[in-house]
């Protein structure tokens, strides 16, 4: 795989009103690379990845997906590039598991609805939920709604997948389930950034552990780095309480 | 009690009341029915306009339908109805049915905006932020996303409204027009006291079937749109 830059963010800056959230994030993602997000509650990890997709419009800043910048006119074909599962799954209640998968890529016109009805089989059959494909969403358990969430984001064969924090509304039994499918595109190559509070999976996917505190990223390093070998007081204190 | 079931035969057998009752059931359903036509259609404009996004070209409309459902919920619809009859419309000739259609209508548009737009509100904003990270445009997340979902919370405080109209339309007796209700008043009066009940409660059935129909269909309606909440297969 080659090693180029997917993504480039460049000074970001996010506040809501007086409340600055992200105060300055610099961050580059390379094809290939899996990045977690690491953070204390309120440090802007969510606002951040947020921002990256324009959920919420920076307040300054840059970001380039594949060289372009990202504005208010290319947004939306910014974003069927990048992927996003978030972590109430926000699957459409009013649509069938398949109508969820099908309807982003049909009316995008990425694909015809037979090839997007394949495909959401395909991946249905993987996840083991093919039962499931005509049922809404309220038929399903929380574990199934993140895995169908997940092959959701898949059906636009994003650029980059967005996780935020995908496991974090789930029973113990149902997270396993969800981070084995996350590992799965891992292992194929996914371009991911999650923000998760899961240490131990953060350690065993990533490629790179980034630490935001008060909306900087303040540390990052690789897994073995940043668990063993902190550089900054914060962090040491940050794994002190949560390893 | 035999008293009563005699004056109800004679009520039905006398071709001019039944003529009279049937005559003001029609108005009743016509200003009803149009009224609630002007309410829906004006109705989801205004809801349109309170909930679409703050912009600059947004400010002024967004002002003038905030202020209009103010001024028509904050006053009574006996009031807006004598406004319009004696103040606006209080031209010679104006027929007079036109008159309370739109009273009723610009009236019921500001209850049906507050019904419509607390309906797009009460979609969960996850919904829309999954139809925006996977690249829709808004106009689709509105039509498959939203509107569908805001519709199926709106439905029983729509047929309330309707409800209300069909009852509320009762006060154009007070402007002298031929209702259901100004019928039973009609039928009843120059005979004795007594005389007056059985075309009221005649007049009574025949709101109370028309609004238990409307119930009936209101709630086929609903149970056909919550289906996505059971857990069943489509």
């Amino acid at each position: 795989m080659e090693n180029n830059t997917d993504l480039v963010i460049k000074n970001l800056h996010k506040s809501f009103g007086k409340n600055k959230v992200l105060n300055g994030i610099n961050f580059e993602l390379k094809e290939g690379e899996r990045v977690v997000v690491l953070g204390p509650s309120g440090s802007g990890k969510s606002t951040f990845l947020r921002c990256i997709n324009w959920m919420e419009e920076p307040t300054a800043g840059e970001i380039y997906l594949d060289g372009t910048l990202v504005t208010e006119k290319n947004v939306r074909k910014v974003r069927r590039n990048i992927g996003m599962v978030f972590q109430h799954f926000n699957l459409i209640n009013n649509l069938t598991v398949m109508e969820n998968l099908t309807l982003a890529p049909v009316k995008l016109k990425v694909m015809k609805r037979a090839a997007a009805e394949k495909r959401a089989m395909e991946l249905l059959r993987h996840i083991g939920l093919t039962s499931k494909a005509n049922a809404y969403p309220a038929s399903l358990s929380g574990g199934q709604k993140q895995r169908v969430a997940i092959i959701r984001a898949m059906m636009m064969s994003p650029e980059v997948l967005l996780f935020d924090e995908p496991t974090s509304a789930l029973d113990p039994e149902s997270i396993g389930d969800v981070l084995s499918l996350i590992r799965e595109l891992a292992e194929q190559g996914m371009t991911i950034i999650i923000v998760t509070h899961e240490m131990n999976f953060a350690k065993e996917i990533a490629t790179r552990i980034v630490f935001i505190d008060k909306g900087k990223i303040i540390e990052e390093g690789t897994p073995r780095e940043f668990f063993e070998k902190p550089k900054t007081p914060r962090v040491r204190e940050f794994l002190e309480k949560v390893l | 009690m035999g008293e009563f079931f005699n004056k109800i035969g004679e009520l039905f057998s006398t071709p001019a009341y039944i003529d009279s009752l049937l005559h003001g059931f029609l108005l009743t359903l016509q200003i009803s029915y149009f009224a609630l036509l002007i309410g829906v259609v004006l109705g989801t404009v205004i809801a349109l306009v309170e909930t679409a996004r703050k912009s600059k070209w947004m400010v002024v409309p967004k002002f003038i339908c905030r202020v209009y459902v103010t001024i028509i919920r904050g006053t009574p619809m006996a009031l807006q109805l004598f406004i319009m009859f004696f103040v606006i419309f209080a031209i010679k000739r104006f027929p007079s049915i036109i008159t309370a259609i739109l009273a009723f209508g610009l009236n019921s548009a500001a209850y049906t905006a507050e019904v419509i737009r607390s309906g797009i509100l009460s979609v969960d904003k996850g919904q829309t932020e999954a139809g925006l990270a996977l690249g829709l445009r808004p106009s689709t997340i509105f039509m498959r996303i939203v509107a569908p979902q805001a519709i199926k919370n709106m439905v029983p405080a729509l047929g309330n409204e309707i409800i209300t109209v069909i009852k509320e339309t009762a006060i154009v007796s007070m402007v002298g027009m031929y209702d259901l209700n100004m019928a039973a008043k009609d039928i009843g009066s120059g005979q004795n006291m007594a005389s007056y009940i059985v075309p009221m409660v005649v007049a009574g059935v025949f709101y109370l079937a028309t609004i238990y129909l409307i119930i009936f269909i209101v709630k086929r309606i609903e149970k056909n749109l919550r289906k996505s909440d059971l857990r069943v297969e489509k």
